[in-house]
């Protein structure tokens, strides 16, 4: 996933949608850490792991009486 | 009265009737008396535990009980575990009080079974990430090794303690270095468990499928007698691995004599960040072990540098899920570091996670071949000496290699030991990195350096006074 142009409009949506009401200086530190984080982020899609199954492990419950 | 730096010596002068616990805990509050206002290194001290402690161990070895080499050992926990005696803040402002209030972790509980004198409760990063932040009302760690330096993180008061001689050993977490962070750049040894190895109950997480509980203290001795106590299964916490703990005190005298030892060349000692001094001190260790019988070979771990990645794109996805809506009403309660770290969690989606932990999946079986062809890896643990802690930038961070992070995605079990010192007189760090459930390896690996040097032993300067290495 490319970069967005706007950076600071992403910036500033994501962190509206996960509630968060930070400083401007705080913003202006996401805005420069957000490319970063979105080119680390894309290393990790890479051909090799195309096939891979996720490392989650989700056991079902049974059923608890009495609970 | 010279006092013992190593639990294992003074295990032996405990038995020797050298020296009582009573003694060893006194002179341990002195030294906390006298250094923590400079160093910060407890949130909390608990001299009357302490003291009932130690006066009970004493009495113990009076009458023929021995519960092990903790016993009457002046010890300390990381404040992100929960004391039944003490308060539990995760150093922070948000941990609900009632959350650790009236009961122990599962490693705490084992740790105070064994008979040690538990002094108090120790500094960290906020909920074990983060940096420190002065304008919140807990003490700021310092490095004893240069006071404007970062001791690291996030088990720093563990760091601090042991290299002073506060405490001869302690409790970390671990989750993209914490441990061997603080154990690297304060000068003594810090092991990283395979996840699972160390129940997690009562412990504040950061990121689930990745923290750890570790031992820190001096040497690697200390730290297999410590994990002794805490290693195996308990029901309470369903990711804790049933696979039988051992005795890692047992084989640890057995040496490296025809031991494989694996150089992951790429991303490990070619990064251009890498400080020339932490890479030669790590090669000089390899030497060392050479020199007592191991093979060295050169081997390719792929993909490390996005390991580094996923490991933390997955602890702060874990770790923003966890503080959200804590986040969202009490922002400014979080320290400035803790919050511009753990909200960077709100910028990936669910499919990055998922497809970090898809990444995890591969490395695991890379790293796998890897391992059937060596014993253990061998790695700086730290890319350069501690900072300035003034200048560290969170940003600039990202671009930096971590040789930690990575063992963390793959749960192996990885030893911070000291390797030397920089030009400036700032410990650096070698690890040794074995398989999943390889602890009693490592340790031994480590035991058989420090048999033959003495880096874990050197003392800083602020902490001198009564203390002979």
């Amino acid at each position: 996933m490319p970069v967005p142009k706007d950076v600071p409009a992403a910036v500033r949506t994501m962190l509206e949608a996960a509630g968060l009401s930070v400083s401007e200086e705080e913003f202006k530190a996401f805005v420069e850490m957000y490319p970063m984080l979105r080119e680390a982020t894309d290393t990790l899609y890479v051909e090799e792991v195309r096939y891979e199954e996720p490392a989650l492990v989700f056991t079902p419950v049974a059923p608890m009486k009495g609970a | 009265m010279t006092l013992p730096i190593t639990i294992q010596e003074a295990a032996a002068a405990l038995r020797a009737g050298e020296i009582s616990s009573a003694e060893l805990t006194s002179a341990a509050l002195e030294r906390i008396a006298a250094l923590n206002g400079t160093v910060g290194a407890f949130i909390a001290v608990t001299d009357d535990i302490a003291m009932a402690g130690a006066k009970q161990a004493d009495a113990d070895f009076a009458a023929g009980v021995d519960r092990g080499p903790l016993q009457g050992i002046p010890f300390a926990i990381k404040d992100l575990l929960a004391t039944k005696d003490a308060p539990t803040t995760a150093n922070s402002l948000i941990l609900d009080p009632a959350w650790g209030a009236g009961y122990d972790a599962v490693a705490v509980e084992r740790i105070r079974a064994t008979g040690a004198s538990l002094l108090g409760k120790l500094v960290l990063s906020e909920f074990a990430i983060g940096a420190p932040d002065a304008t919140k009302p807990f003490p700021v760690p310092k490095n004893p090794w240069g006071l404007d330096r970062t001791p690291g993180g996030s088990s720093s008061g563990t760091g601090i303690a042991v290299a002073t001689g506060m405490a001869l050993g302690g409790l970390g977490t671990d989750t993209g270095g914490s441990v061997r962070f603080p154990a690297a750049y304060c000068g003594h040894t810090g092991l990283k468990v395979t996840y699972g190895r160390v129940p997690k109950w009562g412990c504040a997480p950061l990121g689930y499928t990745l923290d750890s509980i570790g031992p820190m203290a001096r040497s690697s001795w200390d730290a297999a007698a410590i994990l002794n106590a805490m290693a195996g299964y308990d029901p309470r916490d369903p990711t804790s691995s049933k696979a039988p703990a051992e005795d890692y005190l047992a084989g640890i005298e057995g040496g490296v004599k025809g031991l494989k030892i694996g150089v992951p060349v790429g991303y490990f000692f070619d990064h251009p960040m890498l400080d020339p001094e932490a890479k030669s001190t790590t090669l000089a260790v390899i030497e060392v072990l050479k020199g007592l019988g191991a093979e060295v070979v050169e081997v390719d771990l792929p993909y490390s540098a996005q390991a580094k990645e996923a490991n933390t794109m997955t602890m702060l996805t874990e770790a923003f899920s966890y503080h959200r809506m804590d986040m969202a009403s009490r922002w400014t309660d979080y320290g400035s570091g803790t919050r511009q770290i753990i909200a960077r969690g709100a910028f990936t989606s669910a499919a990055d996670y998922v497809q970090a932990q898809r990444f995890r999946s591969y490395y695991a079986k890379e790293a796998a071949k890897v391992m059937a062809k060596v014993d253990v890896l061998i790695t700086p643990t730290i890319f350069e000496p501690a900072q300035v802690a003034a200048n560290m930038d969170l940003n600039k961070r990202m671009l930096s290699p971590s040789y930690t992070g990575p063992f963390n995605l793959l749960g192996y079990p990885a030893l911070a030991i000291p390797s030397g010192f920089s030009k400036d007189g700032l410990p650096l760090s070698a690890q040794i990195v074995g398989a999943p459930f390889a602890e009693a390896l490592v340790l031994r690996a480590g035991h058989a350096y420090q048999q033959v040097t003495d880096f874990h032993l050197q003392v800083p300067e602020i902490a001198k006074q009564g203390v002979v290495a």
